[in-house]
């Protein structure tokens, strides 16, 4: 629709069940009518685009040997060159047999590039992920990997490197002299829904905190790179993500907090407790939401705190990174006028609603002094008038183009997993911290949670 | 609701199915506003100081209230949610149903401000699930203003979910059904949260014209000193002509007030002479014994409720006197008498401000803290009942 793609290409879908050309182009057809950005479908457009269209079952070995022939088929009909790019949108359990066969069946052509996209979770401990990559790395090199986390691919997470680093008056505050906490939120009001068999193996932990919120925590610490580029990018969050400080052992019943979802209501609908989903153990102890009070060990960051909280059945659905900086070293005002004075926050807004907001202390029109605190607002939506791209065009788009800067390396990964592991591994252990803490659908996640930032006479943001 | 009542779309916005689609709605409505304002080259701001809840149990109220805070845009503009509530009909049969309407209100040559009013329409018993539908409409970081219309139903789950969102309570006595049951019990709300959330009260905004005067007549030095020796108050308020309607509430304030500022104690209430009146024994701190009467009035164009005059009696080291503030007849101005051994010192006639219910909201938005005055007055209600 937009023209991106280049004039030869072509889509080779495969998967274990047999299906025909045409039954392939029926199910994309009808999938993009119903998903796609720009609805309705130009069925001129798609003709043409279906023509590119081709499917090959891969049940067994014949099934990748007919799958090589189609790809060099089309190489030579189409000039292509054997550039080939391998997407496996499939359950992590099928990486492994899938990466092997690639290898095995020289579906890599002899003169073209060939890249790999997979997507999270990639393993599902420090040692698997190892374990994994070394299989994907016996067909692949470390830069043919594309590893995607599709919070990256979102216009206003890049919005934040953009924000930080393309303007002169952020970075100089951006430090442990001016900030005095961070907060980070990811909250879903869905449940399990039909995710449970994944889900109760993964929890919030896995599901969220490893990829999405560690990403999201990279891209506001992180120092400022020396280029944007894949390398510069990503030494840079690899950087920070080594500085974070462990949680474990004593330290995890104060820093850490797992929340599991009980009955309760989302929008005014009564919503099931987790244990009452379909799929779900009825003594499940996966958490549903996980609270993380978090140190990064360097220069810029020494001493303060990164809380940081995801959760389904939340009330509302946001995700938005919020810089609270210190309060002003003195006081001018009497009490009752700064009854309404918060600290200046920044806060980024991820989803929905995308934008940034400056909240700041301002005059309440009266006689006397009376001080309220007050948002100014940059919507994204109202100053360009134009849809943000979906995560996966432009995730998509890039690793055609071989651009890795928005994917996830490999020591990243291997340092989300280093942080995370001993918090599981400490959850799984402690017979003293039990089961998850309970609360209700529709609310904010479990009181714990609350004295998890209130002891340090601090408060959740009203997101 | 009533499966009949039909909500007025052209009032209150589309429907919307949910939450994310309403926002949707709103950010789709924020941009054709937007584009219009490039065309005829006045930018648009979204502006948005506060959270304002409203909670109504009649389409009426609630449209009363959605026009008042229309007018308010200019000085308040705020993201206004109005939960409009049926309690009563049909509880048994009616379905249990939360709809959402919203809206970009354009408030009259003000076409640069725009601000959001939603609509929460709730059916049936939603006492348990109200909050859930509100709190993801609330702009984060926004403080909080709940402006409950009518008695607040003490106890229900519904408004004890309301209000721990809430920054700042906004009542108006003035509907209350029992406001000698009601305030106090307010007041014992507002003191268990230790400061959680501000109370504030129309009624008591409305009171304030009264208690200036009645500061002023002690600002002059030589009757300063009558303060000390109260021996009677009287407050009238205004009935209708059956004196079948009786809210004594602005007169009771004005009461508690005095006595929270004065240091007065309460000794016993007595029978009032006349139905719908309040007598009570109240004791000086040095132990001498006030007597307060509040009695309804019938006065041709008042609102019911509102304080149609005060008596002040007191004795100083010679003399007896009286401070009297009385309503005209034309209720706009009011007539301040001092006399002193009965013979009349002094007179002063003034404008007597009535203001309507949007400056009354308007000047409660403005603050965000307590109002400890309020609060005192309301403890020695407590006190009182």
């Amino acid at each position: 629709m937009q023209r991106l793609l280049p004039a030869t290409f072509s889509v080779v879908g495969t998967a274990r069940k047999p299906l025909s050309h045409e039954e392939y182009r029926e199910e994309l057809h009808k999938a993009v009518g119903q998903y796609s950005r720009t609805r309705p479908l130009n069925e001129e457009v798609w003709r043409s685009f279906a023509e590119h269209l081709h499917f090959v079952a891969t049940p067994d070995d014949a099934g990748y040997e007919e799958l090589r022939r189609t790809l060099d088929q089309l190489d030579f009909a189409l000039g292509t060159h054997a550039n080939r790019l391998f997407y496996l949108a499939t359950p992590p359990s099928a990486y492994e047999p899938i990466v092997k066969a690639i290898g095995e069946h020289r579906l890599r052509g002899e003169t073209g590039w060939a890249r790999i996209v997979v997507e999270k979770p990639f393993g599902h401990d420090r040692e698997s992920a190892l374990a994994l990559n070394e299989v994907v790395h016996t067909v692949f090199r470390e830069d043919e990997v594309f590893r995607i986390d599709h919070y990256l691919g979102k216009e206003t997470v890049q919005n934040i490197l953009v924000m930080r680093f393309s303007n002169g008056i952020f970075e100089p505050i951006w430090n442990r002299q001016y900030v005095d906490h961070v907060q980070i939120t990811v909250a879903e009001t869905i449940g399990v829904e039909e995710r449970a068999g994944y889900y109760e193996h993964a929890g919030a932990m896995r599901d969220i905190v490893q990829n999405h919120l560690l990403q999201l925590l990279a891209l506001v610490s992180m120092e400022p790179p020396a280029a944007f580029d894949d390398k510069a990018v990503r030494d840079e969050k690899v950087k920070v993500m080594r500085a974070l400080r462990q949680i474990a052992g004593d330290d995890l019943s104060m820093n850490a907090v797992r929340g599991q979802y009980t009955r309760g209501f989302i929008e005014g609908v009564p919503a099931p407790g987790y244990r009452e989903e379909p799929g779900v153990a009825p003594d499940s102890r996966t958490e549903t939401y996980v609270a993380l009070k978090l140190w990064v060990d360097n220069w810029r960051w020494e001493g303060i705190p990164f809380y940081l909280r995801t959760g389904k059945r939340l009330p509302k659905q946001s995700t938005e990174i919020a810089i609270q900086f210190r309060v002003a070293p003195h006081q001018l005002f009497s009490r009752e006028a700064l009854a309404g004075l918060e600290p200046n926050a920044l806060v980024l807004r991820i989803q929905p609603d995308e934008g940034i907001s400056l909240r700041f202390g301002a005059k309440v029109p009266v006689q006397g002094i009376r001080i309220r605190a007050v948002n100014m607002d940059f919507d994204y939506g109202a100053s360009f008038m134009v849809d943000a791209p979906d995560a996966y065009e432009t995730l998509i788009l890039d690793a055609l183009r071989g651009d890795a800067t928005l994917f996830t390396r490999h020591d990243e990964v291997d340092q989300q997993w280093a942080f995370v592991d001993p918090i599981i591994k400490g959850w799984a252990s402690s017979e003293a911290a039990g089961a998850p803490a309970l609360y209700g659908a529709g609310t904010w996640g479990p009181t714990e949670a609350d004295d998890l930032i209130e002891r340090d006479g601090r408060k959740w943001r009203k997101a | 609701m009533a499966k009949g009542v039909v909500i007025d779309t052209m009032f209150w916005g589309a429907r919307a199915e949910g939450v994310a689609a309403l926002e949707r709605e709103l950010a789709r409505l924020r941009r054709v506003q937007s584009a219009h304002a490039r065309e005829s080259v006045r930018p648009i701001a979204r502006a948005s100081v506060l959270n304002l809840i409203v909670y109504a149990d009649r389409e009426e109220h609630a449209r009363r209230a959605a026009r008042s805070i229309s007018d308010l845009a200019l000085r308040h503009p705020s993201r206004a949610i109005v939960v409009l509530a049926d309690r009563g009909q049909e509880r048994e049969h009616s379905e249990r149903r939360i709809e959402m309407h919203c809206q970009l209100p354009v408030p009259d040559g003000a076409r640069q401000v725009c601000y959001e009013q939603i609509l929460v329409r709730a059916s049936g018993d939603v006492d348990d699930r109200l909050a859930s539908a509100v709190i993801p409409l609330l702009v984060p970081d926004l403080p909080v203003f709940l402006w409950w219309t009518g008695t607040p139903p003490i106890g229900s789950r519904s408004f004890g979910d309301l209000l721990r969102l809430t920054d700042r309570l906004i009542v108006d006595s003035a509907d209350f059904a029992r406001p000698e049951v009601t305030l106090p019990t307010i007041a014992r709300i507002s003191e268990t949260a230790h400061g959680r959330f501000g109370l504030t009260d129309l009624n008591w905004t409305r009171l304030t014209p009264w208690r200036e005067i009645a500061t002023a007549f002690f600002d002059v030095p030589s009757w300063r000193l009558f303060l000390d020796g109260i021996t009677g108050l009287r407050v009238g308020f205004a009935v209708d002509m059956d004196g079948r309607d009786i809210h004594p509430s602005q007169a009771l304030l004005f009461v508690g007030w005095l006595a929270s500022r004065l240091g007065w104690r309460p000794l016993e209430t007595l029978a009032p002479s006349e139905a719908g009146g309040l007598l009570f024994a109240i004791a000086r701190p040095d132990g001498a014994r006030i007597m307060v009467r509040v009695r309804p009035r019938f006065e041709r164009g008042l609102e019911e409720g509102d304080v149609s005059g005060i008596r002040i009696q007191a004795t100083g080291e010679t003399q007896h006197a009286e401070f009297v503030v009385k309503r005209q007849p034309d209720p706009r101005h009011q007539t301040a008498t001092v006399l002193l051994d009965g013979e009349r010192r002094w007179e002063r006639t003034m404008p007597l401000p009535s203001p309507a219910i949007v400056e009354l909201i308007g000047e409660e938005l403005s603050i965000l803290g307590s109002d400890r005055t309020y609060e005192a007055a309301l403890g020695a209600l407590v006190e009182l009942a």
